[in-house]
């Protein structure tokens, strides 16, 4: 049987492009234009998917993504909705969440253990005996979820995009399209966006079959048509309004994020459903989804249909279902009085039966359950119940229930609109709208098309005049006036508890009656203990249901009983969609090809890449990290270190500013010479610690961490401010790279390219100079973090590599080798320098980090000062302290925050180690309890496994306590 | 199936009574108020009845029970904390929390599926060592892993992080790692409250307690005057409208926490996963919905408003971790308010002030200590002392400078 | 995303900004007691209401006040420190 209607103006389907799919296992076919369920609807297919629960047949209900009824998998992709899918060549779709098939599902034998699963059933039960929980929770995820995810599944990478306008309009139909085109003529730039394949909304399916509406439809096609600044964006849902305008655009392709001025929404409605018994089974369907299976994707829903109605709406469905072909076995109309004029008379010209004050019993199944084989109508009394003992009982193929509807009000809510339930129209208008927010058409319960058009215009010039593109009166739009366009309460009882308020969660009506019984009285707690509303679709269908169901069991009106909070996405989104093209930034010093081409073993730090440790063949990593250090003790090795923060600190309160951001003394420092710097902050806890160097009287140079420099610069910032002293700042840190040259040798290997003199006497230790290396303008520093003779060498990030290369180049004959991060931290660690936030953590003072030497006397202020003060005066709990083991313990050795434990007690925590160590023997930092500290005191660290093993406390640093290395020549000078 | 579920079958009514009484008038005094219905105060509600005898009690909840943080959190139970004050407490929450569904007779849905915090470099490792040393130290089951052993559990996931950013360098593992069934939390305490007399007071609003010479005297509402000597605040995100109210100073700072949804999959996640490096959390609920959140909001705010910036860093984050779920559809996100300690530990019991107690400070770890906070604050109340699980975390400890480290070396945990 | 209003680069996304918390005054450390200087250092003004708060623009590094109610997010005003709100 033929089910395609002839061709009409309008229609979404092009007949010229048949397509062939596959659903369960069968082959179909349907047009380009269809999307899955109206293609399978065509093709005579009734049973599309199975409930969540329950596992009952189901079907489409809304076609356009209100309903989460048709839940479909192809390959890879799952939870795709079947009613909103536009159809594709070669698609091979199976339904999700079935046992067995679709069609014959044995989960469905829950439904027969219904009664025993009353809502929350599940709090009540499987929890004693507490260890069989466990089984039933395995139980309980095998049948828990929908569709199937698959470790294979791709992963996307989808760009985003953004756009910008002054006016966004959300939804095109008569309202959204009037709006639109209003606001864009007075000369605003406009995005209209819409769910829908089309623009034009109800115009398209609701109002099709009146031809003087089709018109006024294409003329506003046209006008539009006509405005270069109105710009359309169909199958585009606004997913989610944020502050400031800031709207999730989301299509098939990618999610737009829009910044607009200005927001009109004209979201429309969706269908009220009807609740009677078997009101899920295939064939029951809302009056808005037959209307566009017949005219945008041209077919006929039903062969023969009881139409449930409650408005005039209703009365014009059901003579587009006879103008369809669809025979009328019944409409029934949920109000005492029914519907005058015309739309009556031609229904009974076609002698169809008009039962007036009558609703719906139940949906009588057909044999399989899988399709409607009858409707049983009872007349209604003066309290809206249904007098059961007075059956009618209609056969027919399904139900069209079109008794009102819902105000969609997602974004508009999201953006701050307040909605009041309207008792004369039976639903949710604004209250209060926040400025620069507009809301139009069904959505703001104007229901004559006229009025929706009217009232669009209205808004568009409204939202024109807020953003100053419009000046002059506006017209009001009246109310609705006459009679609500929706029922109260087309709710009804039944037995049998088959009466589906939430077809997402298999909630039927008795549901919300038990958990309102058990005290969850109010909306909210409703929803959380019903889950009403939590399913995929969140409930668009079912919230308006529940809040009347619920007003009506607390005696109370709909706006005392509220709603819950609206919240994104609107429809479901991808999480390709909002994750884009996921960029990671990072950050390369300018020497990073040079590491990578010498086989460095790179690692991040933050944002940085640095070398780890360079490889060598046939050399374990350890060993790779043992030589390179060996290499700078014994001759002389270079490392990266253009990731420390570089800042420039000038003007005449440079040296004060200094002062208070460091712990020490700074004023008295000579130009040319360099000092440690220890920062804390205000609690007294250290933050960072570098080097800061007097170039001039007025200008210094300081280093800080590589992971800190951002935020110490930021602070430095803040405390000029504050201090109000007159200081300039810059950070460097990208600008200049740095590399440290460290060695016995290293002088021989630098002296030959720079111009400075590089004698003891000239440029002593802890001297800074100004100078040329390798014909390059360069900060020479000598200090060394790993304790040998050696300079820093601070360069245009330019000029690295050619600094770099022409040293490497140099040093070359005398043995040098890079070395990476590792073998640097097992040096610095034998000359006892701690590296913070390494070595000290979230709570870390300077005594305890053994730092008090580095806080200068007689210094009025610095940050953290006045806190250390009540610090110092508390018992101290740990200290920082070296550890040495035995050279035999190489095999039973702690990691970095194995604990230090004496009498079953914590009392330390290795903080830092080297296993192999230049010194032939494993040594670590720790910290200590105070009185556990002496010189050669013995502790024991506990490993993974449990074990102890015995450490010594000795005096820091490791290595050349005198410091010999690095100023023999100072000494030998003197 | 189990028979209890028979009833339901065999009954021609609906065979269940009132979870909790209807709402009666407030009373003009009561030996204890406690403001806010959520799990922390229900559950003190509950001890303050069961182990005290205390039931002149009014919990006033100015929404409805469980509206706060108790429903929008991620619903994770874990101890294994980095200093011993810390890993105690939670461990007896833990403890407490594994009992609980047969406590209080309600299936909470308490169910262990193991946790793992992901070290994205070796710093995070070590870290992840010091906390997994601490944990065994009291005896929680906590350690470091290695990479083979994390994709051995959670397969779809991508150790690289997509090659372009830090891999995983291990985890630590807490096998007790649990997530239940958070609204369910606070409505079984609060049928434990009621059923012992307490009075469970929603759509109350406090809007001022009184207190004289320095002692708590009462409590003003939007529905009349009570007289009381005790009161406990226990209102998290909140709790600064409240201690406004006593002129208490404390270091509280109110930050939103998102979080976000799936549509539900058939289940395939069977632990909680955490990145502290990529701000992620994730686990997958029994409904088959995967359900995360990321870090704090980057600025302080006392609003409940989602933003996309979270739904698009969480789901870019999500995707590093596991590019198998690039097609899984968010159909919700949600925020909820988070009252951040500099130190990250909670501000809990006495006060300057007589007989005002706080339970506050629970920025993004309140769910997990919900029976515990209920049990100490109990006694707290009760003997006006505070509980010795929770001396280090009165609020004094910030005058005298002795915080809690808990922040680590600057890790944030879930 | 939200708009901050920047008093040098005008109204820019959120994503630009570092949060550096409410604006606290000083007190002189040796006039005030322990317990003072306590309060200073740790304890905030945490409430809901219209709070002076610091802004930073990372990009062009400029630290700014803004005035900003922490309820609703919306910002009544920003200046820079030195201009005291009164310009």
């Amino acid at each position: 049987m033929d089910r395609r209607l002839p061709p009409a103006d309008g229609e979404w389907i092009d007949r010229d492009a048949p397509l062939s799919f596959r659903f369960e296992g069968e082959t179909y076919r349907g047009f380009r234009g269809d999307v899955v369920a109206s293609a399978l609807w065509a093709e005579g297919v009734r049973l599309l998917g199975r409930s969540f629960k329950y596992h009952r047949p189901r079907s489409l209900l809304s076609l356009a993504g209100h309903d989460a009824n048709v839940m479909l998998a192809d390959g890879l992709r799952t939870n795709l909705r079947g009613d909103t899918l536009p159809l594709a060549a070669g698609m091979d779709l199976t339904a999700v969440n079935t046992f067995g098939s679709l069609a014959h599902d044995w989960m469905n034998i829950t439904e027969t253990f219904s009664r025993m699963m009353p809502v929350g059933f599940y709090y009540k039960a499987f929890h004693t005996p507490e260890w069989l929980f466990p089984f039933h929770e395995r139980q309980m995820r095998k049948v828990a979820g929908l569709g199937e995810i698959s470790p294979e599944a791709e992963a996307a990478a989808t760009p985003k995009d953004y756009a910008f306008c002054d006016l966004l309009v959300v939804g095109a139909g008569p309202a959204g399209l009037s709006a639109a085109i209003a606001a864009a003529e007075t000369g605003l730039d406009v995005l209209l966006v819409d769910d829908q394949p089309r623009p034009g909304g109800s115009l398209q399916w609701a109002w099709r079959s009146n031809e003087a509406a089709y018109e006024k439809f294409q003329q506003l096609l046209a006008r539009a048509e006509l405005l270069p600044n109105l710009k359309i964006r169909s199958g585009t849902q606004a997913a989610g309004w944020y502050p400031d305008h800031w709207v999730a655009l989301v299509d098939a392709q990618r999610m737009t994020k829009l910044r607009a001025r200005a927001i009109v929404v004209a979201t429309g409605c969706f269908d009220l459903p009807a609740v009677f018994q078997n009101n899920d089974l295939p064939g029951v369907m809302l009056a808005s989804a037959a209307a566009r299976l017949m005219h945008c994707y041209r077919v006929r829903p039903l062969q023969r249909a009881v139409v449930l109605t409650a408005n005039r709406a209703g009365y014009q469905t059901a003579l587009d279902l006879m103008a369809a072909g669809t025979q009328l076995a019944a409409v029934v109309d949920l109000r005492a009085e029914g519907e005058t004029g015309a739309v009556l008379t031609e229904l009974y010209k076609q002698n169809v039966p008009v039962l007036r004050g009558h609703g719906i019993y139940e949906a009588v199944p057909t044999f399989n359950k899988q399709a409607v084989k009858a409707a049983v109508v009872c007349p209604l009394d003066a309290e809206g119940q249904l007098q059961t003992e007075h059956t009618r009982r209609f056969a027919c193929d399904g139900v069209v229930i079109g008794v009102g509807y819902s105000a969609n009000v997602a974004i508009a809510a999201q953006a701050g609109v307040r909605f009041r339930f309207d008792e004369t129209i039976q639903q949710l208008v604004p209250r209060e709208l926040p400025a620069g927010v507009f809301v139009a058409g069904r959505a703001n319960g104007r229901f004559e098309l006229d009025a929706q058009l009217a009232d669009g215009t209205r808004a568009g010039l409204a939202a024109a005049s807020h953003l100053g593109s419009h000046t002059g009166e506006i017209a009001a739009v009246p109310p609705h006036a006459g009679e609500a366009p929706s029922h109260p309460f087309p709710i009804f009882a039944h037995p049998g508890k088959k009466n589906f308020v939430d077809q997402d969660e298999d909630l039927h009506l008795a549901d919300f009656a038990n958990a309102h019984k058990e005290g969850y009285d109010s909306i909210q707690l409703m929803k959380r203990y019903a889950t009403v509303g939590m399913g995929p679709s969140q409930g668009k269908l079912a919230n308006d249901l529940a809040v009347r169901i619920l007003a009506r069991l607390n005696g109370a009106s709909i706006n005392e009983t509220g709603t819950t909070t609206s919240r994104p996405f609107y429809q479901p989104v991808p999480m390709s969609h909002l994750a884009g093209r996921r960029f990671h930034p990072q950050r390369r010093t300018p020497l990073h090809q040079w590491h990578v081409a010498q086989d460095a073993e790179m690692f991040y730090a933050g944002a940085w890449q640095r070398p780890e440790y360079y490889r060598r063949e046939g050399t374990s990593r350890e060993d790779c990290i043992l030589s390179e250090a060996e290499n700078v003790r014994q001759r002389v090795g270079m490392i990266d270190v253009s990731t420390l923060g570089k800042l420039q600190i000038r003007g005449p309160d440079a040296a004060r500013f200094l002062e208070a951001i460091y712990t020490g003394n700074f004023a008295n420092q000579q130009v040319g010479r360099l000092r440690y710097g220890v920062a804390c902050d205000e609690t007294g806890v250290v933050i960072e610690d570098g080097i800061v160097a007097r170039l001039a009287e007025n200008f210094f140079y300081v280093s800080a961490t590589s992971g800190g420099a951002a935020a110490f610069y930021r602070e430095m910032q803040r405390w000029a401010l504050l201090l109000g002293h007159n200081v300039t700042l810059h950070n460097a840190t990208g600008q200049l790279a740095a590399m440290n040259l460290a060695g016995p040798r290293s002088r021989e290997v630098l002296a030959p390219h720079t111009d400075q003199d590089l004698s003891g006497e000239a440029f002593p230790y802890l001297g800074v100079r100004e100078a040329q290396v390798a014909g390059v303008p360069a900060l020479l520093i000598r200090v060394g973090f790993v304790g040998e003779l050696g300079y820093e060498i601070h360069v245009p990030a330019t000029a690295a590599h050619h600094v770099w290369t022409t040293l490497f180049e140099a040093g070359t004959p005398h043995g040098i080798r890079p070395f990476g991060v590792e073998a640097q931290r097992m040096l610095r660690l034998e000359k006892g320098h701690l590296i913070v936030s390494h070595d000290t953590d979230a709570l870390t003072n300077p005594y305890e980090a053994d730092l008090a030497w580095a806080i200068g006397r007689r210094k009025e202020f610095f940050v953290g000062s006045r806190s250390l003060q009540i610090v110092r005066q508390q018992p101290s709990t740990r200290k920082l302290v070296g550890l040495e083991f035995a050279p035999a313990a190489a095999e039973r050795l702690p990691e970095e925050c194995h604990l230090i434990v004496e009498d079953g007690e914590i009392v330390g925590r290795i903080t830092s180690i080297a296993k192999p160590s230049t010194l032939g023997y494993p040594i670590a930092m720790a910290f200590l309890r105070p009185e556990l500290t002496s010189v050669g005191r013995q502790v024991h660290v506990r490993l993974d496994d449990g074990s102890l093993v015995p450490a010594q406390v000795v005096a820091m640093p490791f290595y050349d306590p005198e410091n010999l290395r690095q100023r023999e020549e100072e000494l030998v000078a003197t | 199936m189990p028979h209890r579920l028979l009833k339901f079958a065999l009954s021609p009514d609906y065979p269940e009574s009132r979870m909790f009484r209807a709402p009666s008038r407030l009373g003009d005094r009561y030996d204890v108020v406690i403001i806010g219905g959520g799990g922390h105060g229900l559950a003190a509600a509950y001890y303050l009845a069961r182990d005290y005898g205390i039931t002149n009690v009014a919990v006033l909840e100015k929404d409805y029970i469980g509206a706060g943080g108790t429903g929008r959190n991620t619903a994770i139970v874990r101890s294994n904390y980095l200093t011993p004050e810390g890993a105690a407490f939670y461990q007896t929450s833990l403890e407490l929390f594994q009992d609980l569904s047969r406590d209080l007779d309600y299936n909470l849905f308490y169910s262990e599926r193991g946790h793992f915090t992901l070290a994205h470099s070796p710093a995070s490792l070590r870290t992840q060592r010091w906390r997994a040393e601490v944990n065994k130290h009291l005896g929680i089951d906590s350690r470091v892993v290695a990479p083979g052993f994390i994709k051995e559990c959670v397969p779809e996931l991508d150790l690289s992080c997509g090659g372009q950013q830090a891999p995983i360098y291990g985890a630590l593992y807490h096998p007790p790692g649990a997530i239940a069934r958070h609204d369910a939390v606070a409505w079984a305490y609060a049928r434990g409250a009621d059923e012992r007399g307490v009075e469970i007071h929603q759509n109350v609003s406090v809007t001022d307690i009184d207190v004289r010479d320095g002692q708590v005297a009462g409590v003003q509402t939007d529905q009349g005057y009570i007289a009381t000597n005790k009161v406990l605040s226990a209102v998290a995100g909140w709790t600064t409208s409240i201690t406004e109210m006593v002129d208490l100073r404390t270091p509280l700072v109110i930050y939103p926490l998102q979080a976000l949804v799936s549509e539900p999959l058939k289940p395939f996640l069977n632990h909680i996963v955490v990145s502290a490096s990529l701000h992620l959390y994730v686990s997958q609920s029994s409904r088959g919905e995967l359900v995360g959140g990321a870090s704090l909001d980057p600025y302080e705010l006392i609003s409940m408003r989602s933003t996309l910036d979270f739904a698009e860093g969480l789901a870019g984050h999500m995707l590093d971790l596991f590019p198998c779920w690039s097609q899984v559809n968010v159909v919700r996100q949600w925020g909820g308010l988070c009252d951040m300690t500099p130190d990250f530990s909670p501000i809990m019991g006495t006060t300057p002030i007589e007989g005002f107690y706080i339970d506050a400070g629970w920025g993004t770890w309140g769910f997990k200590a919900t029976p515990v906070s209920g049990l100490t604050m109990a006694h707290t109340v009760a003997t006006d002392a505070d509980h010795p699980l929770i001396r280090p975390f009165n609020l004094q400890r910030f005058s005298d400078f002795q915080l809690v480290g808990e922040k680590g070396a600057a890790s944030v945990g879930h | 995303m939200k708009l901050v209003p920047c008093p040098v680069n005008g109204l820019r996304p959120l994503q630009e900004f570092h949060f550096g918390g409410e604006v606290r005054d000083m007190p002189d450390g040796e006039a005030v007691s322990d317990a003072e200087w306590a309060d200073y250092v740790f304890h905030r003004r945490g409430e809901g209401a219209v709070k002076r708060e610091w802004w930073y623009h990372v990009p062009s590094g400029v630290w700014f006040i803004a005035e900003r109610d922490n309820r609703t997010d919306e910002f009544v005003r920003s200046y820079l420190y030195e201009e005291n709100g009164d310009g």
